[in-house]
């Protein structure tokens, strides 16, 4: 089917072109680099300081974390204030997709957050002297949940407004607690059995379950598991994303 | 085939009808005017024909390509001037270009020649590597253009082009809109600047309340309101009861004292000249100028939407050369 190729290449056309533009406004900022470098050293005072964790186990936390904030924080701001700035029209009134809108804004922040997983995963390993089992599974891992995070930011910005705050609040409503779900802070078999069954629905559970196997060989669910539920939640994203922006064009 | 086709465009927004199933249709190098008050519903309506704002009901072709089931063709076709400038301040002006540019998946060489040159025309080249926040508000709106004119539209959205400009940054993009019909490119813009309109427009829709109340070229619409004729007349001298006197013309339709001048409306201005040179006899005034005028645009334009020239002032248009 030529028209659906054609079609598939337009659009990822018009999502690099996009991306490039969101990098290049709003993510390579020497604050924005910084302070998203500095997120997961803060996390790590919180979260090592007092306890006996092995790196294997704490880094791949750091690192679910730090994907998880880094790659759904810019597209909240961002959208709102192209909304109001009247740019994000330009997107609208340019002949692309809404999927390629969507796809666009989210590759910017996967691809940022990539960058900002891998540096701390490289501190990490330095820092605390450990090594990884599979390189490649990390890799995927972390472009995978970046992805499916930058997408899920995208997602709550299309919630029709141009003011930053309500999308931020929004957010970190779902954020905050996936934090506490999905085996970050608690492993999920100490969880009581209502705490395991929650944890199920969240995609950090398998964006963390993917990193930590690939750091030391233990996981909960496996990774091909993982890998597909995590492809599942980004299609979930990507296609109520596309929906809801095309909705919002009232 | 029309260049732009409307058929019962049709927005609600609840139960709101902001664009009652208007029709019109726009030939290819016409320049089209849609003039009204705020919130007559021409922003909206070009929202629709650009494919920003879903239709509720009726049909907009581009070309013959439907906006809604066609709608990367028609948007290909088009080029589109916001009427607020939006470039993005953190991009400079050549990179602004170049990105709208390449929404339009042109070639690159393409982009980068046809960015050039429109900065060029909008006298921005030199600054093309500053940021768009450095501009003023007349460069951002040059930009904007240059913006909309990078894919080499067939057919040109303006929304308020000029408004609120410099006289320098006015000229210049009325200018480049003359220019481009001259191109044979389509132009449809939108305006509470009854004179822009007056000069630029082959025609003219009046829209008011979401439905268009006239449309036909600027000086056909003027012809159709015979009664807005007028008789502009300035005495020598100032006597009182002259207004009421004038008021008595059984021609005169109203009068209206404006400055020294005295403006009486009448669809027969040679009955009216013959009776102010009575009046003048009669009261030892001596007329030192007299002149007769077709009814203006804005007169067609107050009759057509029946709203009064001060109501509209107070809804902000005072830069609508209604003064």
């Amino acid at each position: 089917m030529p028209g659906l190729l054609e079609e598939i290449a337009y659009d990822i056309g018009a999502a690099w072109t996009i991306a490039r533009k969101d990098m290049k406004i709003y993510y390579i900022k020497p604050s924005i680099l910084v302070s998203s470098l500095l997120f997961p050293f803060v996390m790590f005072l919180a979260f090592a300081i007092g306890r006996e964790a092995p790196a294997g186990t704490l880094i791949p936390g750091l690192v679910a974390i730090t994907l998880l904030f880094s790659a759904s924080s810019i597209e909240p701001v961002s959208i709102p204030i192209e909304r109001r700035t009247k740019t994000f029209d330009r997107l609208l009134s340019a002949p692309i997709s809404v999927r390629a809108i969507v796809l666009g804004v989210s590759l910017s922040g996967a691809i940022f957050a990539s960058v900002i997983g891998l540096a701390t995963t490289v501190i990490g390993l330095v820092a605390l002297r450990t090594g990884i089992i599979y390189i490649g599974l990390l890799l995927l891992g972390i472009v995978l949940t970046s992805l499916c995070f930058s997408t899920m930011g995208t997602l709550f910005a299309s919630y029709r407004t141009e003011n930053v705050g309500e999308v931020m609040s929004l957010l970190n409503l779902v954020r905050l607690p996936l934090l506490f779900i999905s085996g970050v802070f608690i492993p999920i078999s100490s969880m009581p059995a209502w705490g395991q069954t929650i944890a199920l629905i969240s995609p950090l559970t398998y964006a963390h379950d993917l990193i930590l196997f690939a750091f030391n060989g233990t996981t909960r669910y496996g990774p091909v598991a993982d890998i597909a539920v995590l492809v599942l939640a980004l299609a979930v994203f990507q296609i109520a994303g596309a929906l809801l922006y095309q909705r919002s064009r009232e | 085939m029309n260049a732009i086709e409307v058929i019962g465009l049709t927005k609600r927004f609840g139960d709101n009808v902001a664009v009652n199933g208007i029709n019109f249709s726009v030939e290819e190098g016409e320049t089209f005017g849609f003039l009204g008050p705020n919130g007559a519903g021409k922003t909206t309506t070009i929202r629709m024909l650009t494919g920003m704002t879903r239709i509720t009901s009726g049909q907009a072709l581009i070309h013959g390509h439907d906006i809604v089931r066609d709608t990367r063709a028609a948007k290909q076709l088009m080029g589109i001037v916001a009427e607020t400038s939006n470039v993005y301040d953190e991009l400079s002006a050549w990179d602004n270009i170049i990105f709208s540019g390449r929404l339009y998946h042109l070639k690159e060489t393409e982009i980068q020649r046809n960015a050039r040159d429109l900065l060029e025309t909008f006298d921005l080249y030199d600054r093309r590597h500053d940021l768009a926040e450095s501009f003023s508000k007349g460069m951002k709106r040059r930009l904007t253009l240059a913006m909309g004119l990078v894919n080499r539209p067939k057919v040109l959205f303006l929304d308020e082009p000029t408004s609120g400009l410099d006289v320098q940054s006015r000229r210049l993009i009325r200018d480049v809109i003359q220019d481009l019909a001259r191109e044979n490119v389509t132009i449809l813009l939108t305006t509470h600047n009854i004179e822009e309109a007056n000069v630029t427009c082959d025609r003219v829709a009046i829209i008011n309340r979401g439905i268009i109340a006239g449309i036909d070229a600027p000086e056909k619409l003027k012809q159709t309101f015979e009664s807005f004729q007028s008789v502009e007349v300035s005495f020598d001298a100032v006597r009182p009861g002259i207004v009421e006197a004038l008021r008595a013309f059984p021609e005169a339709t109203d009068v209206r004292k404006e400055g020294d001048k005295f403006r009486i409306y009448t669809a027969d201005p040679p009955e009216i000249l013959a009776s102010l040179c009575t009046l003048a006899q009669a009261q030892n005034l001596r007329p030192i100028s007299v002149t007769t005028r077709g009814p203006t645009l804005e007169e067609v334009f107050v009759r057509l939407t029946g709203l009064p020239v001060d109501r509209k002032k107070e809804e902000g248009e005072s830069d609508a050369g209604l003064a």
